[in-house]
């Protein structure tokens, strides 16, 4: 083709070189895919099919910023934090290529939590799409597993304390939880040796799983094309070319990406200030220092850690936080098993249950993450903060917000299945406007929730879990 | 005759060579797993349970702030005065492993992580700590300070 059109002019470098290739490899297969890749367009809003795109350009954000780090961070019990120290404060531009780390890592986390719960809402992992999704949910454990990791390379006093508690939860598990727990610590308590281990986790297993992960999660997307909307489906209607006119959206979304973390790194170089969410330094950890208030894990864990508050001592057979963990891990599974749960959207049909599971999962995570920021409590640097007061006042925000997104979910969009959401509302409603205790009240919302779910697959069998008709 | 016999034997031979395939294959998976899983572990160090002393460093920390975090082989345990006797506990808190600390005015130790508190022989007072702290025995001649693990 080309060689018809340019018989005159002789060819380009470029040119040259593309022949050359593709003499080789045969590219032209490769151009003809390009060429006709296509977004699908119509039935929800595009911006859904870009989040996907800007946690990859904050990952890549990521590892360029993780190898500079790396050129000066010594790992050790006298100069992790000392070089990171040294990084901050004397390393031309050493603030800024730490700040930018610490702030991407967020925002990576965001934009990825974003892109599964609209995958989630809009059923983009339905049939045959299943595999992408769980591609994608293990691509969301590694991207935490960077988080919790990274957390203790400073060697500083939140980090280690944050790590003893979060590593100390694995000793739970049944059979291997002893070993897990010593092998990921190098020992029974956190030491340097924890931070080794952390450290080699953290910038060589980690990078290669998820290169590995992200290259499957990327190929099925290649190979599927990516999911249309489940209403207003219309093979007919042509999509938005990928090339040039969707990819110059992305790289334009990834320019405004970055001028975003630059603002951010540059107005707040250590973070909001939130708990969860700030990267000053402190004090070094001294693994004899008793804890003190106020340790808290990254934000996107303080629902778990918030969970092991809520649960008693013993638990049944159980212990309290052995329990909690079950419960994680099987809250988790549901998760990961979604697409193969929701029988309804893989046959195509809307399957409004599972948007409401969405909506109760937001609810559940934003009521114990509100209680574990101590909003309302009054804490002060010599009080503790008052539990009763923080429930209460956590509770009226996550009712006021729910209500009214459940009722724009009824009027505007005519959605009619909230009985997970409403179960969810009833759950923060009783333990924080009542004070019934957390889990009687979670074993309420779960019995309304459960009572919803066989009263719609009775009443209308195409609602529910079942096969319609 | 000699065909069909040929055809029974045949399947017969390759499930035998498959098996043997297969647990060939178990073996070299073992034989590679096995080592790497035990490096992974580390050594457990020894020591603990036995006598250990104070450094004159932390007998000092021990009359300046009411209490001192000391390292007993791979334990943490806290030393701390109240009425007058010296009493010795894990620091670990029981609940998620986090090192809890002494509140004199309270007569009470306290894990800040999770709002767990015991009293002053390590018995769980509130909170989600499932077990009690661990006694130790403290003892006290002169200057110096000797822990010792309770015997149950």
């Amino acid at each position: 083709m080309i060689e018809t059109e340019r018989r005159e002019a002789p060819p380009s470098v470029g040119e040259r070189l593309y022949r050359w290739l593709d003499a080789r490899f045969r590219l032209g297969r490769l151009v003809e895919f390009v060429r006709h890749k296509e977004v699908p367009v119509g039935g929800h809003s595009m911006v859904w099919y870009y989040l996907g795109g800007t946690t990859l350009f904050f990952f890549i954000v990521q590892i360029a910023s993780g190898v500079l780090l790396l050129m000066y961070y010594q790992p050790g019990e006298a100069t992790s934090y000392e070089s990171i120290r040294y990084i901050i404060a004397r390393v031309p531009f050493g603030w800024l290529i730490r700040s930018i780390h610490c702030w991407s890592a967020h925002l990576m986390i965001i934009s990825l939590v974003v892109h599964m719960f609209s995958t989630m809402i809009l059923k983009a992992y339905r049939k045959p799409r299943e595999l992408t999704w769980l591609t994608g949910f293990g691509l969301f454990g590694i991207a935490l597993g960077f988080g919790f990791s990274g957390y203790l390379l400073p060697w500083n006093e939140l980090s280690f304390f944050a790590t003893a508690v979060g590593t100390d939860s694995v000793k739970s598990l049944p059979v291997i939880g002893q070993w897990l727990l010593e092998v990921m610590r190098g020992g029974p308590d956190v030491t340097i040796n924890t931070l080794y281990r952390f450290f080699a986790l953290h910038i060589v297993i980690l990078p290669l799983l998820i290169v590995a992960v992200m290259g499957a999660h990327l190929l099925f997307i290649q190979v599927q094309g990516m999911a249309p909307a489940m209403r207003h489906q219309r093979p007919d209607r042509p999509g938005l070319r990928f090339f040039p006119d969707f990819l110059v959206r992305d790289l334009l979304l990834w320019l405004v990406c970055l001028l975003l973390l630059c603002v951010l790194v540059y107005l707040l170089p250590y973070g909001p200030g939130i708990p969860g969410m700030e990267w000053e330094l402190g004090k070094k950890a001294n693994p004899l220092a008793p804890a003190y208030p106020g340790i808290k894990p990254e934000w996107y864990f303080l629902w778990v850690y918030q969970l092991l508050k809520e649960f008693p001592a013993h638990l049944g057979p159980m212990e309290g936080p052995q329990a909690a963990l079950l419960l994680v891990t099987v809250l988790m599974a549901i998760w990961a098993l979604v697409p193969f749960l929701d029988r309804r959207a893989s046959r195509g049909q809307s399957s409004p249950m599972f948007t409401d599971l969405a909506v109760a999962a937001l609810i559940f995570m934003a009521y114990l993450t509100l209680k574990a920021w101590d909003i309302g409590g009054g804490g002060t640097a010599t009080k503790l903060p008052d539990p009763r007061a923080t429930a209460w006042t956590c509770a009226w925000i996550v009712l006021g917000v729910s209500s009214a997104v459940d009722l724009v979910r009824f009027l505007v969009y005519r959605q009619r299945w909230l009985a997970f959401s409403g179960a969810a509302l009833l759950h923060v409603a009783l333990n924080g406007v009542f004070g019934v205790n957390y889990l009687v009240a979670g074993a309420i919302a779960m019995l309304v929730a459960i009572a919803g779910v066989v009263l719609t697959s009775r009443k209308n069998p195409a609602a529910g879990l079942e096969a319609p008709k | 005759m000699t065909a069909p016999v040929a055809q029974t034997s045949k399947p017969e031979r390759r499930s035998v060579l498959n098996w043997l395939l297969g647990v060939g294959l178990v073996g070299w998976a073992a034989s590679v797993l096995y080592p790497v899983l035990r490096y992974l572990r580390p050594l457990s160090d020894t020591g603990a349970g036995g006598p250990l002393k104070l450094s004159a460093e932390e007998v000092s920390t021990l009359g300046k702030s009411h209490f001192v975090i000391a390292r007993a082989g791979t334990r943490k345990v806290i030393v701390f005065e109240a009425g007058g006797a010296l009493h010795a506990l894990d620091a670990k808190c029981t609940h998620e492993g986090c090192t809890v600390q002494f509140v004199p005015g309270d007569s009470l130790l306290w894990c800040a992580c999770h709002n767990g508190k015991f009293d002053l022989d390590g018995r769980v007072l509130s909170g989600p700590p499932p077990r009690p702290l661990t006694k130790w025995v403290a003892t006290r001649e002169g200057d110096e300070v000797t822990l010792t693990m309770e015997t149950a």
